[in-house]
């Protein structure tokens, strides 16, 4: 009987964090229980209906590559893809699915439900078990007690949730659901930093009141990308457009005559918001320059009229949502289906946790998602992985492993969180990532399935997909460098344009900017190649020199910033340290030297006083840097 | 070096000349050193005339001067005791204070304190040393200058117009629909040859202070028995090297300094360049050709009295570095065939003043002797490296549109020159973004 109680993981909420951390838990051998209020709302996307974007697929396509399930969700639910930033290079292509909120929670829990070694159980949690410092399970709201030596918390915004519309408010993690303020209630006793977040969401409309006759449509892209590097387009279902249209000026007299009675500017909200994703109200005073801001309109799912008008997040009240939505082109006579509100919400301090996302207060409990100051669906899936695998590596009694910030944009992302802290809703951007050239989406699966493969998350299928497509780009790219065309092959020479004036082996051809592997291959009469193929093969010869620099760099900075620190130095002992500096450094107890030096006001003065400690401790055989 | 806050002194003037003398102390033990030799400490940051007594009478009478920390130039306590420029009575009053509680300081330690108590930023803790350090007056106000952030002024308004610059750049990868494209923009080619222009001008003064700091390097090559080590002689006014008439007498590297209107500059005579079955001179060639490499600047001296003296010339006026100087003109009556170079005896001194101006003026010196800063070989690699960048970044834009390839370059170019100036991380640029476009969905 006690064995059913029993688990060596147990992750607590059924979010995006939450399905791939118990997922990736279970993937790793550990037998796992995800706890979750309310089963039907697995996967639930809470605020806008799309997965991916810029930096945000990146994200998406490491997550597959590490055998996570959203992208392959994301595939499955997709009415709209678009590939941005396609006519800049390919580091800094992305992409966006639009997706049926219906199918995407469908796909999600039907792989939770198969996967192997997962068992869920509805409940919300009210408590957990702490003994001696170390977490051993949690106590439920019916007074059930599971055990594990390792819990994952993924609650969201449902700590302390609080819901503002116009100057209402009330308890809530999402609107519709209850917050968890028992369990709020007893963290807060525990020894974390907890502070505010706000976020907010546009109110929804029906798409059956919207005149789209003078709306600008956006349709998907074809060729059409996919998400997951497994799937398809046959995994698509149907595919629609989006639509633009543009507040106006009368939308801006609105909101300025509504703004007395607006929570973010009475004072009512003490979290703070995010920079790049303000409220409409935000934009209007604080770019009073522009006299028009653009929306997206997206479709909520195929099953639904329902619209979600991206663009005009807002708290203001509920008359003045009504009347700013209808001074807007196409939306005249909309009818609201749902308000727009901000939730504020606890966070806590991400400069308390380890790079495995074990929190340094409560051995063997981990934290992702937003409960980490983060936002979005994607981040919180990828912070999910991490901390999931890393819960059920402890329970094994295995190294935690997290991948550096030049492997891959989690470990940007997990760096940056556990360094520098956040003070508004973190997200992603591709110019957060130093080595952006070697972390694309195209090469998520090369850079990171193997390590995959070897940390047992990557499952069989995966893996041997990924070692043919591997070996075919190796043997490709032998080929292309042994090789060589001469001056006077005519195909060559008018697929350049110009005439060859020496020997060229096909790899140097094809770093010149203009040329495509797939022709060059053509012209000389070669096989066809699938374009996954074809395409590694051409990004990594236009941007051989750049990588070559960029792993130059890595290889440099290496030894210093992979220097470990001992988690328990006090850096009140080390002299010449100003108070500042040993504050921050005692708040984050960064793991490697690298990361002291990334925390913000840790000068380098700083970090060489620290290198002359740890030399005269005997504990670091380097030479002090100039 | 480990920091332990124990009371340092030391001599603030250089020994063993001048009508003033001073004595530093900085650290915790200052107020109690400072009682027992003034009576009482003087009020913080006021010239106070006092008696310096070392207990048992007077050993000067002189101006004390009290730092309270943090407001002192270690960020410790200050006082500094300025008496008669005397050595002896200089070295009883730096006894007493050591016999109080301190200890003498090591090289640049009261400059390592204010760097560590971030008094000072590294820039500026490398130009105290060069001040300590320099030799030549030129450099001294080279490095007056530099402490003062003018360099560091210089450097961080370059850093804002790359941030400038990747503001836009990385704004239209991070938010490609928020029409914002720099690609089509003009602007931004013209911003990135203004941030161009404005980088070589600050290497350009930056080399310039490198070179009254570190000294100039010139090396006189040319064929055995051209006139070298005449020239050499000439030039320093010294008899360094040996000359005979026999090719091949300086077998190995003779190194001379000199000033030229306050720039130091490194002479190196070499042995002459030939074919040598002798064993030390042909280490010395080896030497010779090394050290020409090395160098700064090049003269060689070819013998205008050999017929074929204009083609040797020729085959030396490609290399920008060279100053080719036709040395024994005494001996020559038609001139005419020895056009752009120097014309000059090391025998009469005819030609040494052009010599002397070309030098200056390829060193780049003529014309703003006090413009230049003085500034760290790191900083001029740095200089260096981010103008490569930006040169890069310029052809990439123009000739392919290339933008995340832009986007690298201007990156690597910023953290070139935040090895000068310190960090600016990813999420400044991202409040940067933020500040200048109304960006989100």
């Amino acid at each position: 009987m006690s064995n059913q109680n029993r688990f060596d993981v147990i992750v607590v909420g059924g979010g995006h964090a939450g399905t791939e951390a118990a997922l990736a838990s279970a993937r790793a051998g550990a037998s796992t229980l995800l706890l979750t209020q309310n089963i039907e709302t697995l996967g639930q996307m809470s605020c806008n209906p799309a997965i991916g974007g810029i930096g945000k697929s990146h994200l998406v396509k490491e997550i597959d590559a590490l055998g996570g399930a959203m992208a392959i969700a994301a595939d499955r639910a997709g009415i709209h893809f678009r590939v941005l930033n396609s006519r800049k290079g390919p580091a800094v292509r992305a992409t966006r699915a639009q997706a049926d909120r219906q199918l995407y929670r469908v796909a999600i829990r039907h792989i939770v439900e198969n996967q192997h070694g997962l068992s869920l159980f509805q409940q919300s949690v009210d408590d957990l078990h702490i003994e001696n410092g170390r977490v051993t399970g949690v106590l439920t709201n019916m007074g059930l007690s599971f055990h594990a030596p390792t819990v994952v918390l993924t609650v969201g915004t449902f700590l302390g949730g609080l819901i503002h519309v116009g100057m209402d408010k009330q308890a809530g993690g999402r609107a519709g659901d209850a917050p968890s303020n028992a369990l709020a209630d007893r963290l807060r006793e525990l020894p974390f930093t907890v502070d505010r977040l706000k976020t907010g969401t546009p109110p929804r409309i029906d798409g059956r009141s919207v005149d789209f006759s003078d709306l600008e449509e956006q349709p998907g892209d074809e060729p059409r990308p996919t998400m997951s590097y497994l799937s398809s387009l046959a995994d698509h279902p149907k595919q629609v457009s989006c639509h633009i249209t543009h507040t106006s000026e009368k939308t801006h007299d609105i909101i300025r005559g509504g703004l007395d009675r607006s929570p973010l500017y009475s004072g009512e909200i003490e979290g703070i918001g995010p920079r790049y994703c303000p409220s409409i109200e935000d934009k209007v005073v604080r770019f009073s320059d522009k006299n028009s801001h653009q929306i997206f309109i997206e479709p909520e799912g195929l099953g639904t009229h329902e619209l979600y008008p991206n663009g005009i997040s807002t708290s203001l009240p509920y008359d003045v949502q009504v009347n700013l939505v209808r001074s807007i082109e196409g939306f005249e006579n909309a009818h609201i289906t749902r308000p727009g509100y901000a939730i504020e919400y606890d966070y806590f301090e991400p400069r308390e946790l380890q790079p495995s996302l074990e929190t340094r207060h409560v051995a063997g409990l981990y934290f992702a998602g937003q409960i980490n100051g983060t936002t979005g669906y994607e981040e919180a899936a990828a912070q999910g992985l991490v901390a999931g695998l890393n819960a059920a590596r402890q329970s094994q009694g295995k190294e935690p492993w997290c991948p550096k910030r030049s492997e891959a944009y989690i470990g940007v992302l997990i760096d940056d969180l556990i360094t520098m802290g956040t003070r508004e809703p973190y997200r992603m951007f591709t110019s957060r990532a130093e080595y952006r050239l070697i972390l694309r989406q195209d090469n998520a699966d090369r850079r990171l399935t193997e390590m995959g493969r070897e940390l047992g998350i990557v499952s069989e299928d995966r893996w041997t997909r990924f070692c043919e497509k591997r070996n075919r780009i190796d043997q490709l790219s032998d080929e292309m460098r042994g090789r060589f065309v001469q001056p006077g092959n005519a195909g060559i020479e008018a697929l350049l344009g110009q005439a060859l004036t020496r020997e060229y082996s096909l790899h140097d051809l094809a770093k010149r900017p203009e040329v495509k592997v797939s022709e060059l291959l053509s012209t000389i009469g070669h096989e066809k190649l699938p374009d996954h193929v074809t395409e590694q093969v051409e990004i990594d010869s236009k941007y051989q020199g750049y990588i070559v620099r960029q792993l130059d760099e890595i290889a440099r900075i290496k030894a210093q910033q992979d220097f470990p620190l001992p988690l328990d130095l006090d850096y009140a002992v080390i002299h010449g340290l100003s108070n500042e500096v040993v504050q921050k450094l005692n708040q984050v107890k960064p793991s490697s030297l690298g990361q002291a030096g990334r925390i913000s006001g840790v000068t380098p003065a700083a970090v060489s006083i620290l290198l002359v400690h740890l030399k005269k401790q005997g504990k670091i055989p380097v030479r002090q840097s100039a | 070096m480990p920091y332990i806050k124990d009371t340092i002194a030391a001599r603030a003037t250089p020994s063993g000349r001048g009508g003033i003398g001073i004595i530093r102390v900085s650290g915790p033990g200052v107020t109690q050193i400072g009682r027992q030799i003034l009576g009482a400490m003087p009020a913080p940051r006021l010239a106070t005339y006092s008696e310096f007594s070392d207990g048992k009478g007077v050993i000067d009478q002189g101006i004390a001067l009290y730092f309270n920390a943090p407001n002192s130039f270690t960020g410790e306590e200050v006082l500094e005791l300025q008496g008669h420029g005397g050595p002896v009575v200089l070295e009883m009053l730096l006894n007493r204070v050591v016999n109080l509680g301190a200890r003498i300081a090591g090289p640049g330690e009261f400059s390592q304190r204010a760097y560590l108590n971030e008094k000072i930023d590294l820039t500026q803790a490398e130009a105290v040393a060069d001040l300590i350090n320099s030799s030549t007056e030129a450099a001294a106000r080279g490095a007056v200058r530099s402490l003062q952030g003018e360099f560091s002024t210089r450097i961080n308004a370059l850093v804002s117009q790359v941030v400038a610059l990747r503001v836009f750049v990385e704004a239209s990868i991070d938010f490609p629909e928020e029409e914002i494209d720099f690609l089509s923009d003009d602007r931004i080619a013209l911003q990135l040859a203004e941030v161009f222009r404005e980088l070589e001008a600050v290497l350009h003064e930056t080399n310039q202070g490198a070179l009254l700091i570190e000294g100039a390097s010139v090396v006189l090559m040319g064929k055995p028995n051209a006139g070298k080590s005449s020239l050499m002689n000439l030039l320093t006014g010294r008899d360094t090297s040996i000359v005979t008439d026999i090719p091949g007498t300086t077998r190995d590297v003779v190194n001379e300094t000199l000033q030229l209107d306050g720039i130091p500059l490194r002479l190196v005579d070499t042995a002459g360049i030939r074919d040598s079955l002798d064993k030390i001179e042909a280490e010395g060639v080896k030497r010779a050709l090394a050290a020409g490499e090395q160098a700064d600047l090049v003269i060689a001296v070819v013998d205008a009295s050999e017929p074929d003296a204009p083609k040797q010339a020729e085959s030396l006026m490609d290399d920008p570095r060279t100053v080719v100087v036709f040395n024994k003109i005494d001996l020559v009556t038609n001139t005419d065939r020895f056009i752009d170079a120097i014309h000059m005896s090391a025998k009469t001194g005819v030609g040494l003043h052009s010599l002397k101006d070309q030098l200056k003026e390829r060193l780049g010196l003529s014309l703003h002797v006090g413009s230049g800063f003085t500034a760290r070989k790191r900083h001029i690699v740095a200089l260096g490296y981010g103008k490569d960048a930006l040169a890069a970044a310029s052809t990439l834009l123009t000739e392919q549109r290339a933008g995340e390839l832009v986007a690298e370059e201007l990156r690597v170019c910023q953290q070139h020159l935040a090895e000068i100036t310190g960090e600016f991380t990813a999420d400044d640029l991202l409040g940067e973004i933020f500040g200048s476009f109304c960006i989100g969905k």
